[in-house]
Formats: structure tokens, C-alpha cells, sequence
């Protein structure tokens, strides 16, 4: 197992699994909200089509949380 | 870096590996471009856990023989990893960029894919509900099922696998909701029997659905989705529907998923920036128009491009994988007539064609929705932004829709819900292929276009 951390709190993550899957197995389904009404969005296509589950990863922007596999010690925060 | 190859293939799955094997055993110099980590595209998406992968596949050997002899294949480079972002014919030859390189070719075979369809209803936002293509990304990709208590809906064969899938590995499947009627569903089954292979697969799926009581309901669809107060997904309305999609009755059920499939649409964003022909399939989908050798017609005499697998009319992995070969041969320019590939082909097409006709999506699904429902995910367009613009606006196309209310213009780029705008705006052909013209690929950072030299 490794670990990596989604809005400060520690999400524990297999080798191998997406981010948006490690979040889904700690029971996190909200990766962010919607810029314009704050809506709450989560994991929609899940193969990287829709961009819904935009995550910011190590400071970089607007990361698909579907296609970027978890590393340990990633520093992952919703997208604004 | 710049990369020059015979032939290039983009996209890494049924259609995509094979293209690649027939052409490289032609004797072609061949390269093959996807954007995941793995081969197999979304079909054999799998963890590289053998156990886990042989477990969530029917038949994952054919998938990794194919991948492991494409691997092998020396006259085959692989580049993973790389997403294009734009294509374009430049001095008679195809450029293909990603974020690292630069891809020249004169032969170009597309195998891009398809991802689900979806139809908007209240709260399809909600963080749990999901496409089934979802669901079955995160089991066969990352091994974790999409929540405890969920349910499976749309309509289609695609719906069995991804409820079996989910089943064996522990997950609390509460009903596999199908909008087909019982008789009709009967009526795909007797087309899988005439294909053994299919007919067996079917079958598993049912006898472990049988076997962990998982219910099929159908005549049903999922029409609405409810959220708790932390903003997710608590239970869904259920309706009872007619034939026509319409809702009779309905009933609320609890769950924290609800993964639904309504089909497939083909992601046809590279033929829509190399301007390749496509046409309206029948079942809607924008397809890339190809010819017996399943070549694509591009204005440009010098290149040749042709497409296989799901971007040609959704088909599934068998069809996918015949016109994969008969495509990798064909850009080889072999002299292999190749007419037992044809046949397999025309097996394969008939039995699409087939269901096509069994889980037909009747209009009715458009008075599902109400006018708060959000039709473009992306930009936050909801549909009394739409009925206002076609009502003040005179918006009557949906590239009307589009200018006025900025739906389709976000992130996806219509990829989710142009198809949806086409038919709420009863778009003709031209415009819905129109809408599937995307200049840039995939979305790329400023910094990026900056590296390129392009700002």
C-alpha cells in the first residue's frame, strides 16, 4: 500500500490504481465543485472523455483524476 | 522529439493491436499511439494482476496474446502515454502532436474507440451516478468497485458484463434496471446464440447474476437521481416506462452508484481535426465513412487514412478486430485478399446490426428531463438555458444552442453532450457531424503550446 493526501487528509491507494479510484475506495466522491454554481462532481466517464473529476496534482492544474495513476506522497487538492 | 513512421495507428485496443500486428507482418515500418499507461484499450483495460485481469475478462488470453505479440513485433514501436492533441496535413504528409513529439506519416489508421452515450435526467451530476463504462473502468483498471449499494441501468449486452463483473468481486448489486422489454431482450439473446462464442459469454454473465440473486428489471429506466445532504447520490427514481421511453410509473430505490450505459458513441475527435469524411450511422453515432478496405476519403491524394474498430459504428471487439486486420493489411498495401477476414467482418456486422434493432433508445427519454436539468456538464448549461435561447433567441440549430448558451464549448468539447443538444435540436446530419469538428484534440496547457513555439 502506499498513501497520498486529497484536500490534507491521507487516502490510502494501491500500486497500480487511478486517483479517482483510490478516492472511490476511501469513500471521497466528491473530487470537486463546479466553478460557476458549486455543484459537487465526482467520477462520471471514467476514461478520461468527460473531465469532471479534475483534480490539482503536486500543483499542477486541471489533472484528470481518471487516467493519472497514484503515486505515494502526491499531493492531490480539488480543482478550483 | 520528431518521429517519422510508415504507418502510424492511434488507439491500442481490439481494432488499434491488431491493425498493428497485420501491417508490421506485412513487412510495414508501424507505430502505435495511445494515451493509457497500457494496451488494450478499454476492452482489455486491465491492472496487470493476472488473477484479477483473468477474472474480470471472458476471454482475457486472446487480449494479452495479442498485446504480448504486438509488444514483441519488431517492426512495431510502441509510444504509450501520449495524447494527441492535434493533427492536421501539412506538406502532404499527417502531423500528429503530443505534449513530448512530433508524429509524421503518410498512412494513418484510426482506432480511436468510443466511451458511453449518455441521455441527461435530474441529478445525472450527482457524484455517484456514472457511466457503466465508468463502473467497469475503475474494477478492471484499478480493482475497486464503485460503492455498496448499486445499480445498473440503460439498456444493452453491455449492462450484463459490467453487473456479473461487479457481483463476483463482492460488490451489492440492487438491480439491473434494462429499458428493452423482456421479449425483445429474448430476441437479442436468440442473435447472441447464432455466434457460440457470444452465446457462452451471455450465458455466465446470467448465471452469475442467477446465482448472486441479482435482479433484472425490465421496461425500466433510471429517470432520476437524489442526493443526500453532502451533495451525493442517495436513491434513484425508477420508472416504469412504454415503448417509447415515456415514464407510467415510478419508484424510488436506494443506492450510493448508479453506473449507466446507454450505448456507445465513437470518439471521433481525430477524424474530426484531419477533416476525414463521416457520416450518420443508424443508430445515430457520427462514424467515420470507410470503404471494404475499410479506408477513410480525405480531399488530400497524397496520404491514405483508414479507420477500424468502434470509430466506424459500434460493433464490439470481434467486428473490431476484423476490421483492424483487413485496415493494418490495406495500409501495408498486401497483396493478401484476405477473404476470410471479410467474412468474419460481415458475421461480426450483422450481429451489431442486430442489436442495434433489439435495445433501440426511443425519443421519449427527452420528457425525462426538466428545467433545471443540466445538459452540459462542462459549461453548466441547464435546459431552461436551451428552451430560453430557442424560445427569445430564435435558436433553432443546435450550433445556434451552442453559440447562445455555451453548451459544448467547455472542457469535453461536446464530447458528452453535443450528441444530446443534436437531438433536443433535431440537428440534421451535417450539423451533428459538424459538431464533432474539435480543432484541438484534447485540451493542453499554455505552457505547453509555448515549449511547441506555437505562442
Amino acid at each position: 500500500m502506499i498513501a497520498f493526501t486529497f484536500n490534507g487528509e491521507e487516502v490510502p491507494a494501491k500500486e497500480g490504481q487511478s486517483v479517482s479510484a483510490a478516492l472511490i475506495a476511501h469513500e471521497l466522491r466528491i473530487n470537486r465543485h463546479t466553478r460557476i454554481n458549486n455543484e459537487p462532481r465526482g467520477i462520471y466517464c471514467g476514461i478520461g472523455i468527460c473531465f469532471d473529476c479534475l483534480v490539482t496534482i503536486d500543483g499542477v492544474v486541471n489533472q484528470r483524476g481518471c487516467l493519472t495513476v497514484v503515486r505515494s506522497g502526491m499531493i492531490v487538492e480539488s480543482a478550483k | 522529439m520528431n518521429f517519422n513512421h510508415q504507418i502510424i495507428i492511434v488507439g491500442g485496443g481490439p481494432a488499434g493491436l491488431n491493425a498493428a500486428k497485420y501491417a508490421a507482418n506485412a513487412g510495414a515500418d508501424v507505430a502505435l499511439i495511445d494515451s493509457g499507461v497500457r494496451l488494450g484499450g478499454q476492452y482489455w483495460r486491465h491492472t496487470g494482476d493476472e488473477a484479477l485481469d483473468q477474472s474480470l475478462h471472458h476471454n482475457f488470453d486472446q487480449g494479452s496474446l495479442l498485446i504480448d505479440a504486438v509488444k514483441a513485433n519488431p517492426r512495431i514501436t510502441l509510444y504509450l502515454e501520449s495524447q494527441i492533441w492535434s493533427a492536421s496535413v501539412i506538406d502532404d504528409s499527417i502531423v500528429l502532436r503530443t505534449s513530448k513529439d512530433i508524429f509524421i506519416t503518410k498512412k494513418l489508421v484510426i482506432a480511436t474507440g468510443a466511451y458511453d452515450r449518455s441521455l441527461p435526467f435530474p441529478g445525472w451530476d450527482i457524484p455517484g451516478v456514472m457511466t457503466a463504462g465508468a463502473a467497469q473502468a475503475l474494477l478492471k483498471g484499478s480493482g475497486v468497485i464503485a460503492g455498496k449499494k448499486i445499480v445498473i441501468g440503460g439498456t444493452g449486452p453491455f449492462l450484463l458484463p459490467v453487473a456479473a463483473g461487479m457481483s463476483s468481486h463482492g460488490g451489492n448489486i440492487v438491480g439491473v434496471i434494462e429499458a428493452a422489454g423482456k421479449a425483445a431482450w429474448g430476441k437479442g439473446f436468440g442473435a447472441l446464440l447464432k455466434n457460440p462464442a457470444k452465446a457462452l459469454e451471455g450465458a455466465g454473465y446470467l448465471n452469475t447474476l442467477r446465482k448472486r440473486k441479482v435482479e433484472m428489471r425490465f421496461r425500466q429506466a433510471i429517470v432520476q437521481a437524489h442526493a443526500n445532504a453532502d451533495g451525493v447520490l442517495e436513491a434513484v427514481t425508477i420508472a416504469n416506462i412504454d415503448a417509447g421511453f415515456k415514464i407510467k410509473s415510478s419508484y424510488r430505490l436506494s443506492c450510493d452508484v448508479a453506473a449507466i450505459s446507454w450505448g456507445f458513441t465513437p470518439d471521433n475527435s481525430l477524424a474530426g481535426a484531419l477533416s476525414v469524411k463521416q457520416r450518420v450511422n443508424c443508430d445515430g453515432a457520427v462514424v467515420i465513412d470507410v470503404d471494404s478496405n475499410q479506408r477513410a476519403t480525405h480531399p488530400n491524394p497524397a496520404i491514405e487514412i483508414f479507420a477500424a474498430g468502434e470509430s466506424t459504428g459500434i460493433g464490439g471487439s470481434d467486428l473490431a478486430l476484423a476490421e483492424g486486420a483487413i485496415a493494418g493489411l490495406a495500409a501495408a498495401h498486401s497483396r493478401h485478399k484476405a477473404n476470410q477476414l471479410r467474412k468474419l467482418r460481415s458475421k461480426a456486422q450483422k450481429f451489431a446490426d442486430t442489436l442495434f434493432k433489439v435495445y433501440p433508445i426511443a425519443d421519449g427519454w427527452k420528457s425525462w428531463i426538466t428545467p433545471s436539468t443540466t445538459i452540459c456538464r462542462c459549461e453548466e448549461v441547464k435546459y431552461q438555458a436551451l428552451t430560453q435561447a430557442r424560445e427569445t433567441l430564435a435558436a433553432e440549430t443546435p450550433r445556434d444552442a451552442k453559440l447562445f448558451t455555451r453548451c459544448g464549448m467547455g472542457l469535453c468539447q461536446g464530447r458528452v453532450c453535443a450528441r444530446i443538444v443534436s437531438d433536443l435540436f433535431d440537428g440534421d446530419a451535417d450539423e451533428r457531424i459538424r459538431s464533432n469538428y474539435r480543432p484541438i484534440i484534447a485540451p493542453i496547457t499554455l505552457g505547453e503550446l509555448a515549449e511547441e513555439g506555437l505562442l
